[in-house]
């Protein structure tokens, strides 16, 4: 039998939920964001590193974000900060993701529709 | 995968699947950054410099996934993809629309200047007004041809299939070749001149054919010369 795929519209959303909400404590360039994501969520998510630019230049595009080139240890790099547009986002994309998680732990702790299928 | 064909490949794929070749540079350099660091974390963790690139590789992601990530970003895509008719349509008219007019503009200025009492402005010129019409007849002409050039320049940095912009450039020569200035005096004594354009290939139709299939031919070779060099270079 051929292996099903999850549902890739499930984890849309995340990448930039998280980003925005590192962004939005400190300004940082895409190497710093990839290891904060790591470290801080104990590299339970796990993503290319690379796939992490076209997430950030989508943003800055859409105003959420903004950045500027810095030369930091004889290197330049973009550094992305968040904008108020993209604080406002961020509050919007919190408020759906907490909804939704509520929902699935109600589920999975014997709501509704679990006692059903019970 | 080598650092180099790793790059040189993305890029391919990406500008293929139709990314702005802007938005695709822009990348390709953060990434490359990205990389470094990457390495430099590894080689600090006690790899040696080849097994430290080969790590980094493997952490900045699959070639499949940076290229999905990038295509999830719609708004990168190029006009070229995202609305060829316009890019290859309506674009290189409006480009050939002004310039033919700034061509008018000069040759109606110049006969008011130069050429105050003549009935029409095609008649042999001297002195500063040779240079004056010059400029005009050089953009008249010259026109078709650039932006031509720039249909075949948009065509090879993109990697686009042949057929959108064969059709602007058919487009651009058949314009080029079909266009005539006409000028005239109005009935009025000491009226303004009177400057008008046509597209039509007759009355004389073998000559506007050829000289619409000369603009075809210098706008396409360049672009000709750019794919056997490119398929030469692939195969060597």
């Amino acid at each position: 039998m051929a292996s099903r795929e999850t549902n890739p519209n499930f984890m849309n959303g995340v990448p930039e939920l998280l980003i925005l909400k590192l962004l939005q404590q400190e300004e940082m360039y895409g190497y710093e964001i990839v290891q904060a994501i790591r470290s801080r969520t104990g590299d339970e998510i796990a993503i290319g590193e690379g796939v992490v630019y076209p997430v950030l230049h989508g943003l800055e595009r859409d105003g959420a974000l903004k950045s500027k080139r810095k030369t930091v240890n004889g290197r330049s790099r973009i550094y992305y900060s968040v904008t108020r547009a993209g604080s406002r986002r961020l509050a919007d994309i919190s408020k759906s993701w907490t909804n939704l998680t509520a929902t699935i732990q109600k589920m999975l702790t014997g709501g509704r529709h679990a006692k059903v299928i019970v | 995968m080598p650092k180099l064909l790793f790059k040189n490949e993305l890029r391919e794929r990406l500008l293929r699947a139709g990314v702005a070749p802007r938005h695709v540079q822009r990348y390709l350099n953060e990434l490359a950054d990205h990389l470094a660091d990457l390495k430099a974390e590894e080689e600090r963790a006690g790899c040696n410099p080849a097994d430290a690139e080969a790590a980094a590789l493997t952490r900045l992601g699959s070639m499949d996934d940076l290229v999905e990530a990038m295509l999830k970003q719609r708004q990168f895509l190029a006009w070229s993809v995202r609305a060829p008719w316009a890019m290859f349509g309506c674009a290189p008219l409006c480009a050939l629309a002004a310039a033919y007019f700034v061509a008018c503009l000069i040759l109606w200025s110049g006969w008011r200047i130069f050429l105050p009492g003549t009935d029409t402005p095609f008649v042999p010129t001297d002195g500063f007004s040779i240079f004056y019409f010059g400029i005009g007849r050089l953009l008249y002409f010259g026109a078709p041809i650039l932006v031509g050039w720039g249909i075949t320049l948009i065509a090879a940095r993109q990697r686009l299939k042949a057929v959108w912009p064969t059709v602007g450039l058919v487009l651009v020569a058949f314009l080029g070749g079909s266009a005539q200035v006409h000028a005239s005096r109005t009935g009025v004594p000491g009226g303004l001149g009177h400057i008008r354009m046509d597209f039509a290939l007759w009355p004389s139709i073998q000559g506007n054919l050829f000289h619409a299939l000369a603009i075809l031919s210098l706008t396409v070779l360049p672009y000709l010369i750019w794919r056997f060099q490119k398929a030469y270079s692939i195969s060597g």
